[in-house]
């Protein structure tokens, strides 16, 4: 079995309120390897976007650990873990996430110019190519359909060569054709740079398109399958 | 056993080696300048405001410096209330120095081109005054003219307010004088005081045939000195000092004419200062609720750079740069405009100041607004952008992500140096750090109070929530809770500048109230005084042949004093540790003498003393503050000199005087039975209220009794009046930049929130709404920001203005509903058209468009 890439130990997520608290991941645990596809799914107010979340470094665990490419994330400071992300992860949102005062070109160079590299226009226009936007680069979100917005996110997901990504209901906000489209760049992209997917989704289809399933259900891991994923 | 690796290597760049933070605050900046409106006009108006009336300071000052010696016309000057001669003259002659000479006093005038008459300050003029400025007349001529002989010169107001052109003849005392022409400049001349008393120039040689020079004229005499250093100056003074003292002359020179004007003007100093420190702590209010909006906006932005690898200082960073640039933009732009509204001001004041503020640029307030306006885009956008540093990653996922309430160090030095910020600023500005603590507390008591107060009107909109009132009505209430709204930041803002111009009302309604007695029936609203014993007879029969009521006819003696308390004055002014007061010893006191206290007058210490029999000891009451000045109270002594004959007096009691109330007041008054062989002169008073036969009988008393003055209180009201205008047109300009800034603050609000109301506008159009439904629902949402304002701001007034009448001017609380209400509706008004014209895309854009443009 290859190194796993994604740890995560007794995961534990507790909020308090003045006189309440509500767990709303319980003692999780679970592991992805290097080159793995897996779906996270469950009802609304399961826990699943949270365990993305704690899964990215986005937030901190209550107890328990997570440990990416090795690095345990619960002892780094918030500014360490945004440059863990920007040197190994990569995101796709279900409301796509682009900054609205930068064109889509711009968009896709920003991971690469936060790590200081030079040139990294032809990458971008490259990876924008790629996915169909080859002539709506200078464009401003505002100015691209929902698909087009989403394509964007996923070049700008992909120019790191991220060893794992993190997609949230990527084709929650897209109609049927754009989520086909988008599903397909997603996979065929997954595979070309052997990324590590973890997905979080309430779409069964798109969910048995990954190696493995987790379910959800309160806060805890009730199933988790493992299969050979339908493309 | 699993292995992690906890530490990270990481590498960190400043600022201005990471290149990133600079490119992205440019591409983030280039289309959303917008944005950044209020936070650039809010720094503008601020330092314009600050820029514009430090360096009107600074011309002030340097004119000071420059026209000292033009204002006073000599290197030295000395005043006396008596002729000058015998010993003082051999004193003044024994300095060698070539001598001008002065009398003014107040006199009637009559205008014979259409024999109207008033009072005026009648200057007569000997020797080669000014030895520095010159006067200037039209024609150039006519100065020399009046040495030659029983010609006259007039104020150029005075002039064209009587229609007197040269060749026309006015008569002064017994004199029939022509007039030579208008005296446009003068050293010393000019100013807010011409306004009250206008003069006429005569040649002292002719002063004595007037005849206005008698037992108890008030005549102020000056005796003008040029030398040829500022040595020989002193020198003559020390040499002069003994008798000047020995006399009770005062004296000044150029050192202390400057320092006399720039004691003047540091209350102007001070008042421009004070609108300054406001205008620009409202920039900063602008400027740090304008950052906050921004970097709420931004928090999803942020979220998303956090994401991919974006540090929380990097974040940061971007924002900073943003803001810092724009400031060094706003500053430089502000401090342009602060130099160019410098050139205008210098109008207002003209009239007001007795000399011409120059126009120039004052680099030095153009480099304070730029030193200034960089340290404020900093100071006060770190607080609120500093919470870009913690917006949590999370926000990407959950929007309501809460970032924890961290507590900073940049954050805690901030807050430090904000706090700090008004007090050195304003120390800086009045050079006093006492007054700059109470700059910062006045300013931090009014906005809590102003705060208090729009909380207070918040609060009972809501607890009295007209729930039962019509949809358009409710809805335009609840927008005032709209989140980002910045209601109580508006409420503040427009709510001091209402604050300012209300209490400028309410001073001035208070200053004219005490006039305007007047205006009362019964008050008498004409004086005339210096009437001589032989001519009360007279005057109270022309008073009487022209109808007038006879109030009551004042005996008037004129005495100096002594002995105070058992010492010789001289004695008294060489006593080191004494307490009184030099010009209370010396000075001329006009007394009278009378058994009951008169309506201006309240005893609040001791009694009225009555003379009983003619060996009884003569016991006078003295005015409340006089005593203090001669350091006496009930029961001490006194020793008058009344025309060479001395009169011990004990004091029995203290009079509080309501002065401006039913002239005239005195100073001592004494008991029936003492004073009346002394020699005297008398005043009465009297009510006119017909304009033509006040003309007549003005006409007819300078012609029958030529020495005789008389004031007419009607004059002086419109004169009051005027006054207020020129001065009100000032300070409401002034007053005006806290009003634009708060206007600023609101048209950014508005465009700030512009977005929330455009999401609000298209559900309501969604569910039916109509274009007029929702103009209307915009337009109240401003009225009742503009009300709340306009209230907060006048209540507050109420309470100023009510300190600044007792304790500062001391004078009634007095206020006019109606004018008050002018200036609440102009503010609602202004409020409504400014949120109105930056509301018009919203109201009016189709909801498809709206809908598009959002996503």
């Amino acid at each position: 079995m290859s190194q796993a890439v994604l740890r995560a130990d007794n995961l534990t997520k507790i909020y308090k309120s003045a006189d309440k608290q509500l767990t709303v991941l319980d003692h999780v645990s679970f592991s992805v390897a290097q080159g793995d596809s897996l779906s996270i799914i469950g009802p609304s107010g399961s826990g699943k976007t949270t365990l993305l979340g704690l899964c990215a470094g986005l937030d901190t665990p209550s107890s328990g650990t997570i440990a990416l490419m090795g690095f345990k994330l619960n002892a780094m400071s918030e500014d360490d873990r945004a440059y863990m992300r920007n040197q190994y992860v990569g995101f796709v949102f279900q409301n796509f996430q682009l900054l609205g005062t930068l064109t889509a070109l711009e968009n896709v160079m920003v991971p690469l110019e936060l790590r200081g590299e030079r040139n990294v226009m032809p990458k971008a226009k490259e990876l924008l190519e790629r996915v169909g936007l080859a002539d709506r680069m200078d464009h401003y979100p505002s100015q691209l359909s929902g698909g087009e917005q989403q394509r964007v996110a996923m070049a700008r997901a992909f120019i790191t060569d991220p060893k794992i990504l993190f997609a949230d209901e990527p084709t929650g906000n897209l109609d049927e054709e754009n989520a086909q489209h988008i599903t397909e760049l997603l996979f065929g992209m997954n595979r070309e740079q052997h990324t590590t997917l973890v997905l979080v989704t309430h779409n069964l289809e798109l969910a048995q398109k990954t190696q493995r399933i987790i379910r959800m259900k309160g806060g805890k891991l009730v199933e988790e399958i493992h299969r050979e994923p339908v493309l | 056993m699993i292995e992690y690796i906890i530490k990270l290597k990481r590498n960190t760049k400043s600022i201005f080696k990471d290149r990133w933070v600079w490119v992205m605050a440019w591409r983030d900046a280039r289309h959303n300048f917008s944005r950044l409106f209020l936070f650039a006009a809010s720094l503008i108006t601020g330092i314009a405001a600050v820029v514009a009336l430090d360096s009107v300071n600074h011309a002030l000052k340097d004119d000071i410096d420059r026209n000292a010696k033009e204002l006073i016309g000599a290197d030295l000057v000395v005043n006396g209330s008596k002729k000058f001669e015998g010993e003082t003259r051999a004193a003044f002659d024994s300095t060698r120095l070539q001598q001008a000479g002065e009398a003014d006093m107040a006199s009637m005038v009559l205008f014979l081109n259409n024999n109207e008459s008033r009072l005026i300050r009648l200057v007569a003029l000997e020797g080669e005054f000014p030895f520095y400025g010159t006067i200037e007349t039209q024609p150039a001529d006519a100065y020399q003219k009046i040495k030659t002989g029983r010609f006259a010169m007039l104020d150029e107001s005075l002039a064209s307010q009587y229609e007197v052109s040269s060749d026309d003849s006015i008569r002064v005392g017994d004199v029939v004088f022509k007039v030579a022409g208008v005296v446009t400049k003068i050293p010393g001349g000019g100013g807010i005081m011409t306004t009250f008393t206008p003069s006429v120039y005569i040649s002292m040689s002719e002063l004595d045939s007037t005849g206005l020079v008698q037992y108890g004229s008030r005549v102020n005499y000056k005796q003008y000195f040029k030398t040829t250093s500022e040595k020989q100056a002193t020198e003559a003074l020390e040499k002069l000092k003994p008798t000047l003292k020995k006399f009770g002359h005062s004296f000044e020179t150029v050192q202390g004419r400057k320092e006399g004007l720039g004691e003047g003007f540091l209350s102007i100093y001070r008042f421009f200062s004070l609108l300054a420190f406001v205008a620009l702590i409202l920039g900063c209010i602008g400027v740090a609720s304008s950052v906050h909006i921004y970097a709420r906006e931004k928090r999803e932005e942020v979220a998303v750079l956090r994401c991919v690898g974006s540090s929380g200082w990097q974040a940061f960073n971007i924002y900073f740069i943003q803001i810092f640039i724009l400031g060094i933009i706003g500053s430089f732009i502000g401090s342009i405009l602060g130099i160019g509204i410098q050139q205008v001001i210098p109008f207002f004041l003209k009239g007001i100041i007795p000399f011409e503020i120059g126009f120039g640029i004052s680099w030095s307030s153009l480099l304070l607004g730029l030193i200034l306006g960089t340290i404020i885009s900093v100071l006060f956008s770190i607080l609120p952008l500093v919470s870009v540093r913690f917006v949590p990653p999370l926000t990407v996922l959950r929007a309501e992500s809460e970032a924890t309430n961290v507590i900073s160090k940049t954050r805690i030095a901030a807050i430090i140096l904000i706090a700090l910020f008004p007090i050195v600023f304003a120390t800086i500005q009045t050079r006093s750090l006492v007054t700059g603590v109470f700059f910062f507390l006045g300013l931090a008591a009014a906005l809590s109070f102003l705060t208090g107060v729009a909380l207070i009107l918040l609060y009972a909109v809501r607890r009295f929530f007209p729930s039962g009132a019509g949809f358009i009505l409710r809805h335009s209430l609840a927008s005032l809770y709209r989140p980002n709204n910045q209601t109580r930041v508006l409420l503040v803002t427009i709510g001091l500048g209402a604050f300012i111009i209300s209490t400028l009302n309410i001073v001035e309604q208070s200053m004219l109230s005490q006039v305007e007695f007047t205006g009362q029936e019964n008050q008498s609203n004409t004086i005339l005084f210096d009437i001589q014993p032989s001519q009360k007879e007279g005057v109270v029969k022309l008073m009487e042949a022209n109808k007038l009521e006879v109030k009551q006819v004042v005996p008037i003696i004129t005495c100096r004093l002594s002995e105070v308390k058992g010492k010789a004055i001289n004695q008294l002014q060489r006593d080191t540790i004494n307490k009184t007061e030099n010009w209370a010893l010396t000075r001329e006191y006009r007394v009278t003498y009378r058994d009951s206290l008169t309506h201006s007058e309240e005893l609040t210490k001791g009694e009225l003393h009555h003379r009983k029999v003619g060996k009884d000891s003569v016991w006078v009451t003295i005015s409340e503050g006089m005593e203090e000045n001669l350091d006496v109270t009930v029961g001490d002594s006194l020793v008058f000199d009344i025309q060479g004959v001395a009169l011990k007096a004990f004091i029995s009691g203290i009079r509080k005087v309501d002065w401006p109330k039913d002239p005239p007041n005195f100073i001592f008054v004494f008991p029936t039975g003492v004073l009346e062989e002394a020699p005297q002169i008398f005043v009465t008073a009297t009510r006119i209220d017909d304009k033509q036969i006040a003309n007549q009988f003005q006409q007819q008393l300078v012609m029958q009794f030529p020495n005789v003055s008389l004031i007419d209180l009607r004059l002086i009201l419109s004169t009051v009046n005027s006054l207020f205008d020129k001065l009100g047109l000032v300070i409401r300009f002034l007053a005006m930049f806290s009003i634009i800034t708060g206007l600023v603050v609101l048209a950014g609000a508005v465009i700030n929130s512009k977005f929330v109301r455009i999401k609000e506008n298209v559900l309501l159009r969604t569910i039916g709404a109509r274009t007029a439904q929702i103009t209307k629902i915009t337009l109240i949402e401003y009225a009742w920001l503009g009300l709340f304002s306009a209230l907060t701001g006048m209540i507050l007034s109420m309470g100023g203005g009510w300190l600044l009448t007792t304790f500062f001017f001391k004078i009634t609380f007095a206020f006019d509903w109606l004018e008050l209400l002018i200036i609440g509706t102009g503010v609602v008004v202004l409020t409504v058209a400014i949120g109105w014209f930056n509301s018009r895309e919203v109201i009016s854009t189709p909801p498809l468009q709206v809908l598009r443009k959002e996503n």
